[in-house]
């Protein structure tokens, strides 16, 4: 990344000011591919697959890379400077270790 | 004065080392004859006194009684209160600092400037505080490393391997994965992973549980009632837990604190095994995730080294050589080696060259041209594993007519999505006014070998330029004035 390496596709622009409010106010940040329905949804028992946003059509492959990205996304959020999401992300890791021993077996 | 000086400030463990004359590192025992300090803090109720180290962990009232602090030094809510006084976990481990520093100096004369290990996972908020604990209690740190670094470094110069090594250092209360390059007498990190909550601490906690369950299966009342009992059935599940890395089974009789008669527990370390087996899941992640940041296949491993009290558990050995398919081999002194390598840094730093903890960057709105979809994301400028000393660059675009100040958002974390990284700063900077939108900034971010991070604004239009050290300021951090007053305090203060 050179100095003048302005942005390739998709273009970066900074927001005037804003943008930690609109962080907080969590507007569209929900990429729902993506990120697990946050966990305030784990106390009505979702599954553990739901919780890591594993469908059932996704291949082994598929679910590794998934369970990667999500250990990462978490593990990180076990040390965040914010309480919930701390909390958060210790039941989450608890659905990753879950999900990753019905698809690939106990250690 | 002692030279090159290293100390592991550990969860239940500290430690300190000195390098001799003949550039061997060597541990300098406390006041109480233990090379190893426990990282207990114990608060007299009739004298003035802090003690710290065996006598606070086996002493008295668990009220007033500080084990594991370590765990709460990036917790900016975390405050005790005794007496009737706060103190933050930074405090708490001053006191552990200050009985290190006067115990040792007795043996190696006035210590002054250290190094000190921490959790390559350490955040912002907890390396700030591990420095100023360190200044509370008169001492300098030249330099913060992580523990599996140091612990490279010493095994590295004693068993002179070269190649990839692989690092697990699983202590009382965390978990740290590192991977380095050993070339002659060079050392590269290529990676650093930890977990929090990934210690032998958390397995305690899972086997007082499985106490209470045959506790109540036996008399149907509960284990304990207060933090008193609780504290020493704890003690006894780690005793066993020591004892299940020797032997296939072991038997201990309890009581609660209510009278209601004895209970036999006995666990086999089939059972443990079991108890921890999603802990040690977790653990296998983290070499995962480090093997990926590093670009390694397993077998690009030559040496897997383990670290830390917890790796003695034999399944832990055992899950590790199923995974790389060899033995891991011991750092010889599990217990030591993250100071004495401390030690040894303090020398040859120059020889070690160490990578970016963390990724640094902002928060930009992110304009998807193919879907014409904007969103906030986090957009990194530094990513996690560069090579520091270093500095790197990204242009973007305003994106407002008429606007009078450009706000940066200074985010550490390497997730694209804005919920999962810290927002630790925002530069300010103002700007002419009138202009159109899509005016190009420069965001800068320099990482120094201190971790220190440094972050800078350019106007391309105006010039103008705004620059600050990235530092974590929010709560849990003393002000400057604070520290220094907490500092004398508590050098008056009498610790043993
Ligand atoms: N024989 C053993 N079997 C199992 N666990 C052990 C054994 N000996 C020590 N431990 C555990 O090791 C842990 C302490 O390890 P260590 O001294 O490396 O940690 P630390 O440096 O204090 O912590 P950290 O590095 O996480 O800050 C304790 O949880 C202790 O119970
Ligand atoms: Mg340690």
């Amino acid at each position: 990344m050179s100095s003048k390496s302005v942005p390739e596709k998709p273009a970066r622009r900074i927001s005037e000011g804003s943008v930690l409010e609109k962080v907080a106010k969590g507007e569209k940040m929900v990429d729902a591919g993506k990120s697990p329905k946050v966990v305030a949804k784990a106390e009505k028992k979702v599954s553990a697959e739901v919780l890591c946003g594993i469908q059932p059509k996704m291949g082994k492959a598929e679910v590794g890379a998934r369970l990667k990205l999500l250990y990462r996304r978490y593990n990180r959020g076990a040390s965040s400077l914010d309480a919930k999401m701390r909390a958060e992300s210790e039941t989450m890791l608890d659905a990753i270790v879950e999900v990753r021993e019905k698809f690939f077996g106990e250690i | 004065m002692a030279q090159h000086v290293g100390i592991d400030l550990g969860t239940t463990l500290s430690g300190l080392a000195y390098l001799k004359g003949d550039g061997t590192p060597e541990i300098v025992p406390n006041s109480d004859g233990e090379r190893l300090t426990p990282s207990v803090v114990y608060f007299d109720a009739h004298e003035d006194v802090k003690l710290v180290g065996s006598a606070a962990r086996d002493g008295g009232d668990p009220e007033r009684t500080i084990f594991q602090i370590k765990r709460y030094m990036d917790d900016p809510d975390h405050v005790l209160e005794i007496d009737g006084k706060k103190w933050t976990p930074a405090e708490i481990s001053a006191l552990i600092l200050s009985k290190l520093k006067r115990d040792c100096e007795k043996i190696i004369g006035e210590i002054r400037d250290v190094v000190i290990t921490v959790p390559a996972n350490f955040n912002e908020l907890a390396r700030k505080s591990t420095i100023a604990a360190a200044e509370m209690a008169g001492m300098k740190v030249k330099r913060l490393v992580n523990e599996p670094t140091a612990a490279a470094v010493y095994y590295a110069q004693t068993q002179n391997v070269q190649g990839r090594v692989l690092v697990f250092d699983m202590g009382g209360g965390t978990l740290d994965v590192t991977i380095l390059e050993v070339k002659g007498g060079s050392i590269r990190i290529l990676t650093s992973e930890g977990a929090r909550h990934l210690g032998g601490g958390n397995l305690d906690d899972l086997l007082v549980t499985a106490f209470e369950e045959q506790y109540r299966a036996q008399t149907g009342q509960g284990l304990y009632t207060d933090e008193r009992h609780r504290r020493r059935i704890l003690q006894s599940a780690e005793d066993a837990k020591k004892m299940l890395s020797k032997l296939q089974r072991v038997n201990d009789t309890v009581a609660n604190d209510q009278n209601s008669g004895l209970a036999r527990i006995d666990l086999t370390r089939e059972g443990f095994e079991g108890l921890i087996r999603k802990m040690l899941t977790r653990t296998v992640l983290l070499v995962e995730q480090a093997l990926d940041s590093a670009g390694l296949k397993v077998s690009e491993v030559d040496h897997v080294v383990l670290v830390g009290g917890s790796t003695r558990i034999p399944k832990v050995k055992k899950v590790l050589e199923k995974f790389f398919g060899k033995t891991p081999k011991s750092c010889g002194n599990v217990d030591e080696c993250v100071a004495l390598g401390a030690a040894l840094f303090a020398k040859s730093s120059a020889k070690i060259q160490e990578v970016c903890n963390a990724s640094y960057g902002t928060l930009a709105m992110i304009y998807n041209a193919a879907t014409g979809e904007e969103k906030v994301a986090n957009s990194v400028v530094i990513p996690k594993n560069t090579v520091i000393p270093c500095s790197r660059s990204q242009v973007y675009q305003t994106s407002e007519d008429n606007e009078k100040v450009i706000e940066v958002d200074i985010t550490q974390g390497e997730d694209e999505d804005p919920r999962f990284v810290d927002v630790i700063g925002r530069l300010t900077l103002e700007v002419p006014p009138n202009r159109p939108k899509g005016c190009e900034v420069e965001v800068t971010f320099s990482y120094d070998e201190n971790q220190r991070v440094q972050a800078r604004v350019l106007d391309k239009a105006s010039g103008r330029v705004k620059e600050v050290a990235v530092t974590y300021r929010g709560a849990g951090v003393l002000s400057e004035e604070e520290l220094q007053r907490r500092s004398q305090h508590l050098r008056a203060m009498r610790i043993e």
